[in-house]
């Protein structure tokens, strides 16, 4: 999920004016129980609600072909049933305790997300606990689970350009690495995987030394430790799942795909360039050479592209990730303007920080806009939640989030330039067009 | 994902990933009153203070300091409602960021973005917002280009007509996804002749058409101090805000009297069912809403309906989820809304399924409905609803920004601090027979409303068993008036 949202303790003297009530590292505890299971708990009482955010280690990375989507559609049956909450118990159980609940699953992990009033929080521990220890997958439910997948397959096809192009586009950046596959997978293989496929999988990734839990909002620390102890402690560990073993090749050439869909109105392009896993030291620069380029209407593309009426929106995305994945540079063109000219135009603003560098000016304004949206997600106790899982999940700790803001103050003009330089290249390219036509031969 | 999400989510994240917030420097009159806030489990009104400066601004001031953020929120009564072309309000609301006070559209946008600052301006149906995000810190530097947007915009020629060309193909996008569009068809369909049939959006060929000067008149008309609210909610020192938004607005003068048509008259007589088929030749599912007249907004019995309205289409467990979702694998998601504006509202079951499907869908749809009346609703039921409607309330009024609205909407809607401080009681209040009180009075049973926006083709037949068909390509302009 795109949230970039990172913390910032501050330069010095930079910011010095500070509130004194916005989130530190003290605020932040944790415990990890016996089976391995590590549960962050933020007290905040801003509101008579709390929330809990399960994150298990288990994406579509972790599937191979015939069961491709299986993340996902497990995501789905984690609400179909188990020992002591039957089928549709879990969400009648929890809306009648006035919670309510979604999840998703990315690339990299299956998040499960409860909001509840805080006086239903041991409510909430006992159905998470049942549907972990003891989910019960009920063969029917299996079945008509298949058709709604199907739908929001299909829904967002329907609805979402983005979601059309961008699958196209993975399929050709990756050629071994299961980042190739969308997150919901191959309509076949929703068609048909087995209660078996499902079984193993459960017990192979929903093992609480598999998982990180945040707990914010209303609530009491030890409480929450003797209601963890209590519902989670039992429930066993198992062998970690296997690594995923296959790293992509390098990409040695520009790589191009086109898709055809009638009720496109002007070209939609996509670039997606290889760049590292979110671990890695490069990390913070390219996320703000992301932002440079199109991050609010002074950015790159919206000065050079959209303003001179080339396109009509223009956008980056670089999910954070466990593996090497892709920075998304993508576009809608203006009326009038071909595929080729926007592809072009995409291309040249990236090719001019590569060879030109960008201005301290522009560096400082993405750093000053990492800080107010770090403000901004930590307004809500599910903005809390989401950040120190996801810090915990892809930066190891959720500690690193307090010490975000050195590293995205250590980089310089000329580390932008460099990371330009080395991943945003030709070589390293993938191109995907979206349009109503495609262009007949010459 | 679970659940369908909120459809604020960029576009890139949707690619990505399945998932589912007293004045001593001038000489002006002001009147300052204090709303206390309750104290008890229940959640009420945080405190705020009211000021109204002798030009009838009304500024509403609520201090957070939760994190070093302050929002702005300026509210002007006059939307789509009051377009004499389509789009008129929103499209001069947009304009306000063209350049305003001697300051560039870029210049301003480049202050604005070195501080991770946001203004955003939008005209809906009823009102025309100017919202603003920005860290505590910059007050001094966001306040005075916020006071030039609102009140002195440049409305710059070069850069309206390339925001026309925009919106232009903006909107033929927008009809790529039914779901963003299918509501102003709706809209539409029960309304017709009606000001809330309006898009805010506009058409195609209204923007077209759309001079300057119609905006010029539009803001000179409506933007005035005594037709606006002033929310501000954040980070603050209350006194020396007061003093500093006092002396910014206290030269804005009145200048007109403000037309206001009057809304709840004329509202539309359904008397047969009718269908808007919107044909988008290459889908591959049907999308659709079903329904007729609401409510609106200040209506004393929204909370009951919003009870009601949870048990049949609210929520993950509501009955027509669990019917086409759950139970027949026929949609990743069914709902139904009261859908309201300051007089008048409509209601409408939503939900889409692959083309093949569409009879079964609609058909499973109106049977779930029936229910309210042929079943009606049992006590766990109701209680259930009523713990789940309580629980979830909260959230809504967490940020800055959610609070900013809240006092928007109050001022918008005529709707007071009662609203929210006795929401839990009024919950609590509600017994089986009113219930089935709500459902007799304000759930449309007959002539029902439908639109479907799908592969014309393939579901023309079909669409002619539930009423007057009407049939539009989804390419041609406007939402089907």
């Amino acid at each position: 999920m795109k949230r970039t949202l990172l913390a910032f303790a501050l330069v010095a003297g930079l910011f010095t004016t500070l509130s004194t009530q916005a989130t530190t590292r003290a605020d932040v505890d944790s415990f990890t129980l016996d089976n391995g299971m590590k549960i962050m708990v933020l007290e905040d009482s801003t509101i008579p609600n709390a929330n809990m955010y399960l994150f298990w280690k288990v994406g579509s990375r972790n599937e191979v072909p015939g069961i491709t989507g299986i993340s996902h559609f497990f995501e789905h049956m984690m609400f179909n049933g188990s020992k002591k909450y039957g089928p549709k118990m879990f969400d009648r159980t929890m809306e009648a305790a006035g919670g309510a609940n979604n999840a998703y699953t990315t690339e990299n992990v299956t998040v499960y997300t409860d909001w509840f009033p805080a006086n239903a929080l041991e409510t909430i521990f006992d159905l998470e606990a049942d549907r972990i220890a003891h989910l019960d997958i009920d063969p029917d439910m299996v079945e008509s689970e298949r058709g709604v997948v199907q739908s929001e397959r299909t829904t967002g096809l329907e609805n979402s350009n983005w979601r059309a192009i961008s699958e196209a586009v993975k399929g050709v950046a990756f050629q071994a690495h299961p980042y190739r596959w969308s997150v919901i997978g191959y309509e076949s293989d929703i068609a048909a995987w087995s209660l078996e496929d499902l079984q193993q999988y459960h017990k192979t990734y929903y093992a609480p030394n598999n998982a990180v839990v945040v707990i914010a909002g209303d609530v009491k620390l030890d409480n929450v430790k003797k209601l963890a102890k209590q519902y989670f402690g039992p429930i066993p560990a198992q062998v970690p799942p296997k690594a995923v073993r296959t790293v992509e090749p390098l990409q040695k050439g520009e790589r191009r795909v086109f898709l055809q869909k009638a009720s496109v109105s002007t070209p939609n392009v996509m670039l997606a360039y290889h760049v590292p896993a979110t671990s890695h030291a490069d990390y913070y620069a390219l996320d703000l050479l992301s932002a440079i380029l199109s991050q609010g209407n002074s950015s790159r593309l919206y000065k050079n592209l959209i303003d001179k009426q080339i396109a009509v929106a223009a956008d980056t995305h670089m999910p954070m990730s466990f593996d090497p994945n892709l920075m998304y540079i993508m576009s809608v063109a203006n009326q009038g303007v071909s595929a080729e000219q926007l592809e072009q135009a995409l291309i040249a603003q990236v090719n001019l920080i590569g060879a030109q560098g960008v201005t301290q000016q522009e560096l400082d304004k993405v750093k000053n806009a990492k800080l107010i949206n770090f403000y901004r997600s930590m307004e809500t106790i599910n903005g809390k939640a989401n950040t120190l899982g996801t810090y915990e999940l892809f930066f190891g700790s959720y500690e690193q989030l307090f010490n975000a803001p050195q590293a995205y103050n250590k980089v310089t003009v000329a580390d932008i330039q460099r990371v330009a330089q080395t991943y945003l290249i030709k070589a390293n390219r993938s191109v995907g067009v979206l349009a109503a036509n495609e262009e007949a031969d010459q | 994902m679970k659940n369908q999400q909120s459809m604020k989510l960029s576009m890139l994240v949707l690619a990505c990933t399945l998932g589912l917030s007293a004045c001593s420097t001038t000489q002006m009159a002001s009147n300052t009153t204090n709303t206390v806030a309750n104290t008890g489990h229940s959640f009420a009104m945080p405190a705020y203070e009211t000021l109204t400066l002798d030009n009838g601004l009304t500024i509403k001031l609520m201090v957070r300091p939760q994190v070093p953020l302050i929002t702005f929120n300026a509210v002007v009564k006059a939307g789509a409602v009051n377009d004499t072309s389509a789009g008129l309000a929103n499209m001069t609301a947009n304009s306000l960021m063209l350049g305003a006070g001697g300051k560039t559209k870029a210049q301003i946008e480049q202050e604005l973005d070195f501080i991770g600052a946001k203004i955003v301006t939008q005209g809906a149906m009823d009102g025309s917002y100017v919202s603003s995000n920005f860290m505590s810190k910059d007050l001094q530097t966001v306040l005075p280009i916020f006071n030039d947007v609102l009140r002195h915009p440049d409305f710059n020629d070069t850069e309206f007509a390339k925001l026309q060309q925009r919106n232009v193909v903006g909107l033929a996008q927008a009809k790529e996804s039914p779901r963003q569009v299918i509501g102003r068809y709706y809209n539409q369909l029960v309304f017709g002749e009606h000001p809330y049939a309006n898009a805010p959006s506009g058409n195609a060929k209204s923007i077209a058409q759309m001079t300057i000067n119609q905006l010029r008149a539009f803001h000179k008309s409506y933007y005035q101090p005594s037709n606006t609210e002033l929310s501000v909610v954040g980070d603050f020192n209350l006194n020396e805000m007061k003093a500093l938004l006092t002396k910014t607005f206290a030269d804005w003068q009145n200048t007109e009297a403000v037309l206001r048509p009057d809304l709840s008259q004329n509202l539309p007589q359904l008397t047969t069912s009718r269908v808007l088929l919107v044909d988008k030749p290459d889908a591959i599912e049907t999308t659709f809403l079903i329904g007729g007249v609401g409510v609106r907004k200040d209506n004393a019995d929204f909370v009951g309906l919003t009870v009601v309205n949870t048990i049949l289409g609210g929520r993950f467990t509501s009955w027509l989820n669990d019917e086409l979702r759950v139970n027949a694998g026929l949609t990743y998601g069914a709902r139904s809304a009261f859908v309201s504006y300051a007089d008048a509202g409509v209601f409408r079951i939503s939900s889409f399924t692959k083309t093949q499907t569409t009879k079964a869908a609609m058909d499973l749809a109106l049977k779930t409905y029936s229910r309210l009346w042929e079943q009606g609703i049992d006590q766990a039921t109701l209680d259930s609803a009523k713990a789940y409607v309580k629980g979830q309330f909260p959230p809504q009024f967490e940020t800055n920004g959610q609070l900013a609205g809240l006092m928007s909407d109050q001022y918008i809607y005529g709707v007071d601090d009662d609203y929210i401080n006795a929401f839990q009681a009024r919950v609590d209040g509600l017994t089986l027979e009113q219930t089935q009180a709500l459902v007799a009075k304000y759930f449309p049973k007959e002539k029902l409303q439908y639109v479907l926006i799908g592969n014309a083709d393939k579901i023309r037949a079909l669409a002619k068993q539930y009423g007057e068909v009407t049939e539009v390509a989804i390419t041609d302009s406007g939402f089907g008036g």
